[in-house]
């Protein structure tokens, strides 16, 4: 099977992993592109053999943790790029997207970004913890401690009726 | 409450040896502290799955898909592909070239890998472990290390379904008639990545040339599965 055919087969997967993380379906669909992107440039990196899902979750991850950095606004993050950005930039969609946004979104964008991606590869992702802290390059402790805290803001925040 | 927070939530991740499984499961019943602690985390997880699992049910944009499919201008894919790329004529001959080399191999892969195929009254088709796959796999759940890969699924302009697969041994695309999946095209498999790039290009155009319409997205190859492709 060709590289590109197994990556187009974790697509929809990745794009609700992004859904979790970005601010609006946009940016999510923005996200999924820089990292399939990425991806194909670095192909050389995958190593044949691992699993092809859990290193494009990393790729997508840091790349929106970078952007979250270099906004210096954490929890708000800036446009992936500005070529992609130029393509996918529909301010009707966007305010679309905006309209949607229900109560989970809200509860998710509330989290600090660490609990977050967390919270997305265990509880929705599905991920055992051993391969989310795999994924997000820490220690066990240190993914578990983040997904306590992120699920019992959660919880807190969409009330009993959760 | 008998058990912290955090073994309660390890319980509902699934991430805890099975006697403190049992011994929380016991609990549930007599502790109403663990018992709404544990309809709590599983309240989160139903409410997070019901918001972000119809994301991955959703078709892959164009412009996610086009960067997948090869030869095309990553940057402006969405503006200038049509609905599906469709190939060339020159592509169809050498697709014609290749299925006479496909054919003569495809005999050949009848005894291997337990048989992939099998004469059905001298026409091939799927038979075992890739009859199977053609039936149930679906490419959006299916394992990176599944022996038999899907690749796209679509109808065909007699109304049949169609699929494309990918093996060690043979890759093709095979289409539903009656009970059968028989073969359409096919192809060596091969290891070398170099070799089954290529190879999943040509399928890729053989099917498209083949499509009456655009390939199913997951929802609706998992709808078809689901009604046994008929």
């Amino acid at each position: 099977m060709a590289f590109e055919q197994e990556l187009l087969a974790i697509v929809p997967r990745l794009r609700r992993f992004a859904r979790g993380l970005a601010r609006d379906a946009a940016d999510a669909d923005d996200l999924c592109q820089a990292a399939i992107e990425r991806a194909l440039k670095s192909r050389d990196q995958w190593q044949a053999g691992t699993r092809l899902d859990s290193w494009m979750y990393r790729i997508a991850r840091n790349i929106w943790i970078d952007n979250l950095r270099a906004s210096g606004r954490r929890g708000i993050h800036a446009d992936i790029d500005d070529g992609v950005t130029q393509i996918a930039d529909n301010s009707h969609v966007r305010m679309e997207a905006s309209m949607e946004l229900n109560d989970v979104d809200r509860a998710m964008q509330k989290l600090p970004a660490e609990q977050r991606e967390a919270v997305m590869l265990v509880l929705v992702e599905g991920y055992a913890y051993k391969e989310a802290a795999e994924i997000l390059e820490v220690p066990m402790g240190t993914l578990t401690s983040r997904l306590a805290r992120g699920r019992e803001a959660l919880i807190r925040e969409l009330g009993e009726a959760a | 409450m008998s058990f912290d927070r955090a073994t309660i939530a390890a319980y509902v991740d699934g991430e805890l040896d099975l006697v403190t499984s049992r011994r929380i499961e016991k609990s549930i019943a007599e502790d109403a502290g663990v018992a709404k602690a544990v309809e709590d985390e599983r309240a989160l997880r139903a409410r997070l799955s019901a918001r972000f699992d119809p994301v991955a049910q959703e078709p892959v944009p164009n412009r996610l898909a086009a960067l997948l499919s090869g030869n095309v201008d990553n940057s402006l894919s969405e503006r200038r592909l049509p609905k599906w790329y469709r190939p060339s004529v020159l592509q169809w001959g050498a697709m014609a070239a290749s299925l006479v080399v496909g054919m003569m191999i495809g005999g050949t892969a009848l005894d291997r890998d337990g048989g992939y195929v099998r004469d059905n009254g001298g026409r091939i088709v799927a038979a075992g472990a890739l009859a199977d796959a053609l039936d149930s796999q679906l490419a959006s759940t299916q394992a990176s290390t599944a022996k038999v890969r899907i690749g796209i699924s679509f109808a065909n302009a007699d109304g049949q379904y169609c699929r494309t697969f990918e093996s060690a041994s043979l890759d093709g695309i095979a289409c539903k008639a009656g009970s059968d999946w028989q073969l359409r095209r096919t192809m060596t498999g091969g290891d070398t990545s170099d070799y089954r790039q290529a190879s999943a290009g040509e399928l890729v155009e053989a099917a498209a040339g083949m499509m009456a319409d655009d390939p199913l997205d997951a929802a609706a190859e998992k709808a078809a599965a689901e009604n046994g492709w008929r």
